[in-house]
């Protein structure tokens, strides 16, 4: 375990760093002194408010938000695809992603004229859909007292495909809030402030602490389903609490900032190809990876054309991709 | 003594297996055989929990089988399947760490006790030297082994092998079941050997069940059971035995 | 004595910009120098004085507010905003893909931020969470929603008068429209195409939209009326059934010709081809509400009824 606290120190490392970047950077330029004024010393009479504004109400839940969601979402991710056994697991194969995105549209559509007083309605909305889809899911696959996963990737796909057609009908028929669907629906943090982050931070925490102490139950669930039984495993109860866990983590990220792919899927795969198989390593490294990842690429989202923000999605599916064909090249063995 | 009384098991509104009875005694290899389809395999997973059975009764010295949590079933009953589409990249003390699963508490954290453990199963399979290896840079006899470690690991009284050998070739066939066959004699363990190959079964089972669509058809001495007229019948192909060494060998006609 | 002129000269102006618009019930019209008005998302927005800093988050608000003379109590725009050619120089705070930067949106520490129904009610919310004042406006459907918009953001920057000048003026050239109009003895069937990527399939607007209303002023009447959608997608065979007498390609600011047009499969026998009545239309002139909504009108007039130009 040496190894683990190496690679943690120098992903702690990492994470600090880009904390710093996240928060000294944005569409106004604030000298790195006057931030760090900002934050340790606000008392201070020379800070001026709008700087300890942008710093306090802006970029500080800003980046406490990104991290969170990047965390949950690489989290899940690697927990999916133990799960699963399958590289290609990531927390919207069981529909989490287009459960979210049928309920928020749903919120966003029916209740129009919108009233600004249920700013939670939508991330509620999109949390219930990402559950209730899962869940759906979930009885479809079973089978007797087990839900084995060949059928519960193919009923993941089929309710994600009617997920999706539902949603894409509701956004035909939303001229007046097609626009507000699809900002929600391409990604990013939707809402400013601190209200999203103590909405995400519970669901995220409790989610990413279960499955932090599932990491040996994954090893053992990689012999297959018959052999982790006959070392002792209650598979069933495994499975079902790694999928509330993972579930939960990513319906509260899918929640408040849309549908950011990529994080889930790659950068579990970069980790296995730093670290090895063992999920009791995998599972915190790719906690850590994700939310410096999603930091980063957030980032380069606010500033590369500021004051225009791209959507986060867009860029780590920009970002992600190359990314990961380098890391395969570099390899030389097969990571799975 | 492993008892397995009536054993009848059913699939939908097929009998896989009907009132199977019969007993396995320590320190010897109980090989079960007999044609495809007959149920061998059903057997040996009921016994090991993994499907639910019909009727009848599943115990060890005395204490049933039948309602057993996991756990206490994994430190009774160890299984070794085929090395067959294992996960690649454990290394190889890690796979046989594994087996120390239903010891160990959630995180996996071996004790000094577990490191001993998977030590002397290292050992006695002559796997010590490729404790650091990623099982997919193994050879086929060689995952075999480390599979066998792993069940050694586990420290069961009773060890199930489903055809171990059938996709080794003949060298490692014979080191796996000489191998199996000393330990089982050394720490007195319980042992029931599905096999496929007739001769195998002859050279290295102190006792043979030969069952025939989901009944029993033969249970003895290999001497009794491994007979001209009981196989081809149960076979359905002329057989002819020769004798080897006091063991019999088994020739189609 | 100075004390009591100055607010007793606002009540009057007040007052008579209430008399001139009967129609508009939401204007609370206080007696001291503040201002106190219900936004269209229902919330009461209070100033103590009208706006000096304002940042607009919505292109015909912007618009608006240069009409009135407010270029200078302008401090930020929304990359959308282009018109006048000026306002492209004011800071830039965002929009594209929904996204705005509050950070700069703070940092030109604005009094009023004006809001459409381009910008989210979350948009709305995380401004209102950062201490800013947000005043939402709905976009309208008709002229006299116009004319209200006009006045409400004249209330709102301090410009009630040039508000009132600019609706009298802008309801002159409605009036003189519509007596020029007076004697048209038909109504032409217009079909306003917003797109047509898909030519089996085009969008037109609906019978809730201002197209609709403004076509009607304009002395015609859009195919799209007897439709529910705003952006509502219509089958060919509806349009041949239709066969309206006129094609406005409101789609002409991004590249489409009649000629393109007239090559479309199964339009050929479309009366308004085969008569050459397919024209472009200068979607700016309609698509953001303002003043610009006359130039639209009488551009509308001009085509559907030369003969009353005369």
């Amino acid at each position: 375990m040496k190894s683990l606290v190496r690679a943690l120190l120098i992903s702690l490392v990492l994470l600090v760093v880009s904390i710093g970047l996240s928060l000294a950077v944005g569409s106004v330029k604030i000298p790195l002194a006057t931030t760090l004024q900002g934050l340790f010393n606000p008392g201070q009479t020379q800070v001026d408010p709008i700087v300890l504004s942008i710093v306090w109400d802006l970029r500080l839940p800003r980046t406490i938000l990104l991290l969170l969601v990047g965390a949950a979402l690489a989290g899940s991710g690697c927990a999916y695809q133990g799960l699963f056994r399958n590289p290609l697991a990531d927390p919207y194969l069981i529909g989490a992603a287009s459960g979210a995105g049928l309920g928020a549209v749903l919120a966003i559509t029916v209740r129009w004229p919108a009233s600004t007083l249920g700013y939670l309605t939508i991330p509620a909305a999109g949390f219930l859909g990402a559950i209730l889809t899962v869940a759906a899911v979930f009885s479809i696959a079973r089978v007797g007292k087990s839900s084995p996963i060949t059928t519960l990737i193919l009923a993941g796909v089929a309710v994600s495909s009617f997920a999706t057609a539902l949603t894409s009908l509701l956004l035909i028929n939303a001229s007046g809030e097609l626009r507000r669907a699809l900002v929600w629906l391409v990604g990013g943090s939707t809402m400013s402030g601190w209200q999203p982050v103590w909405g995400a931070l519970p669901y995220i925490l409790i989610g990413l602490g279960s499955l932090l102490t599932m990491g040996h139950a994954l090893n053992v669930l990689q012999f297959g389903d018959d052999q982790a039984r006959q070392l002792g495993l209650r598979v069933n109860i495994v499975r079902l609490w790694i999928i509330v866990a993972a579930t939960l983590t990513t319906a509260a990220a899918v929640a408040f900032t849309g549908i950011i792919g990529f994080v889930g899927l790659i950068i579990p795969h970069v980790m296995r190809t730093l670290a090895g198989g063992d999920y009791r390593r995998l599972l915190p490294l790719s906690i850590m990876g994700g939310a410096i990842f999603l930091l980063l690429a957030d980032i380069l989202a606010r500033t590369l054309l500021a004051p225009q923000e791209l959507p986060v999605g867009i860029l780590t599916a920009l970002a992600g991709a190359p990314f990961f064909l380098f890391i395969l090249r570099k390899s030389k063995q097969p990571f799975w | 003594m492993l008892s397995i009384q009536h054993l009848s098991i059913v699939f939908g509104s097929t009998r896989i297996l009907q009132s199977i009875t019969f007993q396995a005694r320590p320190g010897k290899i109980l090989g079960i055989i007999g044609p495809n389809g007959a149920g061998k395999t059903t057997l040996l997973r009921a016994i090991s929990g993994l499907i639910p059975i019909d009727k009848g009764e599943l115990s060890y010295a005395n204490h049933s089988l039948l309602k057993m949590p996991a756990e206490a079933r994994a430190r009774l009953i160890a299984s070794v399947p085929q090395a067959t589409a294992l996960p690649p990249a454990f290394s190889v003390r890690d796979v046989v760490m594994l087996g120390r699963t239903p010891y160990m508490n959630w995180m996996g954290q071996p004790s000094m006790r577990d490191n001993e453990i998977v030590n002397t199963a290292m050992r006695q399979t002559h796997t010590e030297k490729l404790a650091d290896r990623r099982l997919d840079e193994l050879s086929a006899g060689e995952q075999q082994r480390i599979l066998l470690a792993r069940a050694l690991a586990q420290s069961t009284p009773v060890l199930l092998m489903d055809e171990p050998t059938s996709h080794l070739d003949l060298r490692y066939q014979i080191e796996l079941l000489d191998l199996t066959r000393n330990l089982v004699q050394q720490e007195k363990k319980t042992a029931l050997l599905v096999l496929h190959d007739l001769n195998l079964a002859s050279r290295y089972a102190d006792g043979i069940l030969l069952l025939n669509m989901g009944k029993l058809a033969a249970f003895g001495l290999p001497q009794d059971v491994l007979r001209a007229e009981i196989l081809s019948e149960v076979y359905q192909i002329p057989i002819q035995i020769n004798h080897h060494h006091k063991k019999p060998h088994i020739f189609p006609k | 004595m100075k004390n009591i002129f100055l607010p007793l000269l606002l009540a009057i102006l007040v007052l008579l910009v209430g008399c001139q618009t009967p129609s508009a019930p939401a204007i609370i019209p206080a007696a001291q120098m503040s201002i106190t008005l219900t936004d269209d998302l229902g919330r009461i927005i209070s100033l103590d004085q009208s706006a000096r800093r304002i940042v607009s988050l919505s292109p015909p608000l912007t618009e608006i507010l240069f009409a009135l003379g407010a270029s200078s109590q302008v401090v930020g725009r929304d990359t959308f905003s282009d018109y006048p050619q000026e306002v492209t120089s004011l800071p830039d705070v965002g929009g594209s893909f929904g996204k705005y930067s509050e950070e700069t949106i703070l940092s030109l520490q604005p009094d009023l931020i004006l809001a459409g129904e381009i910008n989210t009610p979350e948009l709305v919310t995380s401004l209102e969470n950062l201490g800013l004042t947000v005043y939402y406006l709905k976009n309208p459907i008709n002229l006299e929603g116009m004319f209200f918009a006009l006045q409400t953001v004249g209330v709102l920057s301090g410009k009630e008068t040039a508000a009132d000048q600019l609706v009298g003026s802008l309801q002159a050239r409605a009036e003189s429209l519509q007596s020029k109009l007076a004697n048209i003895s038909t109504r032409p069937t217009v079909f306003y195409e917003l797109d047509a990527s898909d030519p089996a399939k085009p969008y037109t607007p609906g019978k809730s939209t201002f197209y609709t209303s403004l076509i009607h002023l304009a002395g015609g009447e859009n195919f799209g009326a007897s439709l529910d959608a705003d952006w509502a997608q219509i089958s060919l065979e509806q349009l041949l059934m239709a066969d309206p007498q006129f094609i406005l390609l409101g789609d002409s600011v991004w590249g489409v010709t009649p000629q393109s047009v007239a090559e479309r499969a199964g339009w050929q026998s479309l009366t308004a081809i085969r008569e050459e009545r397919v024209l472009p239309f200068d979607d700016n002139l309609l698509v953001r509400f303002g003043p610009r909504w006359l130039d639209g009108l009488e551009a509308l007039a001009r085509i559907l009824h030369p003969e009353a130009f005369q």
